[in-house]
């Protein structure tokens, strides 16, 4: 018999994160570490912690993981790990080592299930000249995997949520719409064309798009997993201490991503992200309600929202577009503070 | 009445259920919605409220039932098919460019040439198809001071997506580098590379 993962879950991929408002408030109550060589911690927003060694190394850590996407197990597994390694990326760092977490319910799956889920992860990890070097599993129901990740960066090469400027502008290098399609897929209203399309940008490491950072000397990125391009772009500007403006006219969208928002398509987590990101200062200029909503989607091992400097915009998305990220676009810019910190409009 | 039920549904399967009545002339004017959770009821209501139709609604038994009435609403339901595209194209764009090369149109009285650029301007957001950029070089910077009674159409222009280059050599030259709050600084480089790319370069 064929395995089925989607079978076993309601929410998948970043779509299963705790809403993010809530998770803010319980972060501020927490007391944070104070030591000097802590360069990041959750006090930004970030999608890492790095922690200083010496003055030429510094080691980029994260974790992330999630109940199934897709039905097929090598598949979860390569997309999971994808997403994991992201925050790597996303901080300018080159990932090294990691760990996988597992959670899988040994009496309702085969163990085929559990040695494909791995196969994908280590195949994924070894795309990204990752080493597996352990793990941990425990009997749960849905199965949920994902890797912990550790990464090297120069100290002085970290790119972070608070390095946006006034007058950058933002490239984001996967089109939008993967929580929306994945929730149409299991409504079988998304067309095969459009499923295909999501898992090969879910499967899509951010290496190159991260290289391509690195080359230009970008400050600020972060990228765009479960509490959407709003939600990110928020906690960016926030963190920057500037506002954001987003026209939603140019961000790229995967196939009929607009066409199942207007039929209703809009998974629950767009309307947690909608309170989170509407309490923390949105503006709507006349815009258009899909799109609105379209801007909420969570993505799963979502593209790279990058902060560059407007003279090296175009070069940087021509450069973007020949390692292979051809809908890579410019879609908005950073200003100095304004009333809200995010402003949406087309 | 018509009654859409989507107990056992998942979400977002009862907002689109919700969705297709709305579009439905089947569904009359007043139809109920019954939803069995508070996640289904909660985004729906939210979605009613956020599109402007009129509801009310009452739980009992751990259900919902939401009384939607479409007669009032004024919501706008635009055609799916109507963005089906892959690039969503909200306007045309063109291929041209627009280059400012002062602050003021055509030879004569400076006071006509002001109002006359202002006005060209005004006309821009009318087109039928908009210029893909506008760069603005010399003294053409100077349209883009804030405190300037064209900043605000030239605003609208960007909200439209036209791309506004100000060339950043002038804007220093005219000492105008806190006055300009549109648009972005350029350098001469991407200045050529546009106005060389592009199928008509139009100076006003």
């Amino acid at each position: 018999m064929k395995i089925d993962l989607l079978r076993m879950v309601e929410n998948g991929g970043c779509s299963s994160k705790i809403p993010p408002q809530m998770l803010e408030e319980i972060l501020l109550s927490m007391p944070l570490p104070n030591d000097p060589n802590i360069l990041v911690d959750i006090d930004t927003h970030d999608d890492a912690g790095v922690y200083k060694v010496n003055e030429d190394l510094a080691l980029v850590f994260t974790t992330d993981f999630f109940p199934p996407v897709c039905s097929d197990p090598y598949e979860f597994g390569q997309i999971a790990a994808a997403n994991s390694i992201s925050d790597i990326y996303a901080m300018g760092g080159k990932p090294v080592i990691a760990l996988n977490i597992m959670m899988f319910p040994a009496a309702k799956l085969p163990m085929e299930a559990y040695s494909d889920i791995l196969r994908g992860g280590a195949d994924k990890a070894a795309e990204a000249g990752l080493r597996i070097i352990g793990g941990h599993t425990i009997d749960d129901f849905p199965p949920k995997y994902g890797l912990a990740v550790i990464g090297y960066v120069h100290p002085e090469r970290i790119i972070t949520n608070s390095g946006a400027r006034e007058g950058d502008v933002l490239i984001l290098t996967k089109p939008l719409g993967m929580g929306i399609i994945l929730a149409g897929q299991r409504l079988k209203i998304a067309s095969d064309s459009d499923i295909a399309e999501a898992k090969r940008l879910m499967k899509l490491l951010n290496r190159t798009g991260a290289e391509v950072m690195n080359q230009y000397r970008v400050k600020g990125a972060t990228d765009v997993t479960g509490f959407g391009l709003a939600g990110h772009a928020l906690k960016m500007a926030k963190a920057s201490n500037v506002s954001i403006e987003i026209d939603m006219n140019k961000v790229p969208l995967i196939g009929d991503t607009f066409m199942l928002a207007d039929e209703g398509c809009i998974p629950g987590a767009c309307f947690r992200n909608l309170v989170f990101v509407e309490n923390n200062s949105l503006l709507r200029m006349n815009l258009n309600y899909n799109l609105k909503m379209i801007a909420m989607d969570a993505q799963t091992s979502g593209g790279l929202l990058m902060s560059v400097k407007p003279e090296i915009a175009n070069i940087v998305v021509g450069k973007l577009h020949e390692a292979g990220l051809d809908r890579s676009s410019i879609i908005g810019k950073v200003t100095s503070r304004q009333e809200k910190y995010l402003y949406l409009y087309f | 009445m018509y009654i859409v039920d989507t107990c056992g549904l998942k979400c977002p399967a009862p907002l689109i259920a919700t969705k297709r009545a709305l579009k439905d002339e089947n569904a009359g004017d007043i139809f109920q919605v019954v939803a069995d959770s508070s996640t289904s009821f909660g985004n729906i209501s939210r979605f009613l409220k956020d599109n402007n139709v009129n509801f009310t609604w009452e739980e009992s038994e751990g259900k919902w039932i939401l009384t939607i009435s479409k007669s009032g609403s004024v919501m706008v339901t635009s055609e799916a098919t109507e963005y089906c595209s892959k690039e969503i194209p909200h306007m045309n764009k063109g291929e041209f460019i627009i280059a400012f090369t002062s602050d003021k149109m055509g030879d004569g009285d400076a006071d006509l040439g002001h109002i006359l650029i202002g006005n060209f301007i005004r006309a821009i957001k009318d087109l039928d198809v908009l210029p893909s950029k506008m760069v603005f070089y010399n003294k053409g910077v100077a349209l883009g001071r804030s405190d300037s009674d064209i900043a605000g159409d030239l605003r609208v222009l960007e909200q439209m997506g036209v791309d506004l280059l100000f060339c950043a050599t002038c804007v220093n030259h005219y000492s105008l580098q806190d006055k300009i709050n549109t648009g972005r600084m350029s350098n001469m480089f991407e200045i050529a590379q546009t106005m060389a790319s592009a199928s008509n370069v139009i100076k006003p």
